[in-house]
């Protein structure tokens, strides 16, 4: 279990976490949701001790996290939403520093990067130096790097930022393998649809806030499970004879919908986000 | 152990760049040495100049190898690869991290120095290195790698890292007993200068050089500076908010 006491992080003058708190529960799929600017990659840098918080606490099992805690450390694996590697090694060395860093025997290094190098179809670039690789590739060998080590919890920043749709997909389904195995996933993403697809719960951040926690479903219930959208505004409502009726009696032009988890976002932070 | 895993880091390194190092080694040094030593002959206290002059060189070149190798590598690897997160987040105690990279770096300035000591192997000048020489010229290679690691982590930019050198390296370079003796030096000045740590290296492998006893000042005075910015580049990685 991981919890994040009244978390924040000022950076002078500028507070980009105020007193976010929450727990995510062993084996979740946890979404950290906002807008450009909402302080979840802050969130999720002092969650990997990149930064340190200036006030609050995080902990994991009841222990507190910080950069002198290896035992806490061995537990997590981040994959950024920058390529944070080493620019000048080949696929290989990159695999060998992450396992070395982390202890693992080397014959074990050796297996494991064959197995995950052809899983992601890398193999056969394996000595290609990572400032050769495409983007999509440096994404695939991150994965293959933060999956080496059989983390507990997986901190994923924007994973599927910039793919296509179908490596979206891809990625999708194997984190919820990775879920389905008791790995809890923490995840920030600024595209709804895949907060909604995947998330058992998820937090709505907006100016470094937290503004609602709970599950997707819950959260669309709250707001109305049936949308009508009108000229540039949409109105909820929680069935769908009610919207109905709504559409028959308007004269402007309508269409009924779903509520999605975006229009929550949108409701809740006032702002228009990505699709 | 993380010692060792930076000490593989930094030797993938220098596998894959090892013309690269050694060309950029062998470069300065090499001009000083035939412009300096052999292209303006002189001599210095009876002696060639030369024989003054390849002990300073060769503790400049650990210095400057030293340096280099980590203020470079590292502020790329925080600022710009942000490779360095990939350690923070791992399980690897940071001390294990800076004592591995104070280590590689300091190889990197013997290196450096043994290219230059080889280089000049067939102008017989009698000057002895032996064991101490070396064992001197480690502790001046952990000393800057040291330097070199608490100014990569004060860096604001990647394009910080050719300013320190500017501003710490070359100025060292011309004024710390390399190419002619602090002696000389005007009072107050002097002693500020013989206070820094190339100064003092290149004192003591002169000394060695020449079939003298190195003092045991210069020791205190590098284990001094060793131990001041170990500390310090330790407080920055566990302690620095935003690394």
């Amino acid at each position: 279990m991981i919890e994040l006491d009244s978390l924040t992080k000022r950076f002078g003058d500028f507070t980009a976490v105020d007193h976010v708190s929450f727990t995510v529960e062993t084996g979740e799929f946890f979404g950290l949701l906002g807008p450009n600017g909402a302080g979840k990659t802050t969130t999720i840098s002092m969650l990997s001790t990149v930064l340190l918080p200036t006030e609050g606490e995080i902990k994991i099992d009841g222990q507190p996290l910080n950069r002198n805690t290896p035992k806490q450390k061995r537990k997590l694996s981040v994959i950024t939403q920058e390529y944070s590697m080493r620019q000048d090694m080949n696929m290989e060395e990159v695999m060998e520093y992450q396992g070395r860093l982390y202890f693992l025997p080397r014959n074990v290094i050796r297996e494991k990067t064959k197995e995950l190098l052809n899983m992601t179809d890398l193999w056969e670039y394996r000595k290609r130096t990572v400032r050769h690789l495409s983007g999509g590739m440096k994404r695939k060998l991150m994965i293959c790097r933060s999956l080496l080590i059989e983390p507990e919890i997986l901190l994923l920043d924007e994973p599927t930022a910039g793919m296509d749709a179908l490596s979206r997909r891809q990625m999708w389904s194997l984190l919820k393998k990775l879920n389905g195995d008791n790995m809890t996933v923490i995840l920030t993403t600024h595209y709804m649809e895949e907060a909604q697809a995947l998330c058992d719960r998820v937090a709505l951040m907006n100016r470094g806030k937290l503004q609602k926690l709970d599950s997707p479903e819950n959260l669309i219930r709250e707001l109305g499970a049936f949308a009508v959208d009108e000229d540039e505004e949409s109105i909820f409502f929680q069935n769908r004879e009610d919207a109905i009726s709504y559409l028959r009696e308007s004269k402007n032009d309508c269409a009924l919908r779903t509520t999605t988890l975006e229009d929550v976002f949108v409701k809740c932070a006032g702002q228009k986000l990505e699709r | 152990m993380g010692i060792i895993t930076v000490l593989w880091e930094k030797w993938v390194e220098f596998r894959r760049d090892f013309y690269k190092i050694t060309v950029a080694a062998m470069i300065s040094p090499l001009m000083y040495l035939i412009i300096f030593g052999m292209g303006i002959q002189t001599t210095s206290h009876g002696e060639p100049y030369l024989h003054f002059l390849i002990p300073g060189i060769v503790s400049m070149a650990t210095m400057t190898g030293s340096f280099s190798a980590i203020a470079q590598n590292m502020s790329v690897q925080r600022l710009y690869e942000k490779a360095l997160d990939q350690v923070m987040v791992s399980p690897t105690p940071l001390w294990q991290f800076i004592v591995g990279q104070i280590i590689g770096g300091s190889l990197r300035g013997m290196y450096a120095g043994g290219v230059i000591l080889i280089l000049t192997f067939p102008i017989r000048t009698n000057l002895i290195f032996n064991g101490l020489s070396l064992l001197i010229l480690f502790l001046n290679g952990t000393v800057f790698a040291t330097i070199a690691l608490v100014f990569s982590f004060l860096a604001k930019s990647y394009t910080d890292a050719p300013r320190f050198t500017a501003y710490i390296i070359m100025p060292m370079s011309f004024l710390c007993n390399t190419f002619f003796s602090t002696d000389q030096m005007p009072n107050g000045f002097r002693q500020i200068i013989s206070l820094l740590p190339l100064s003092q290296t290149s004192s003591m492998v002169r000394s060695i050089a020449n079939g003298n006893a190195p003092g045991a000042f210069g020791f205190i005075v590098l284990l001094c500076y060793l131990f001041i910015f170990g500390a310090i580049s330790v407080l920055f990685i566990y302690r620095k908010k935003n690394l």
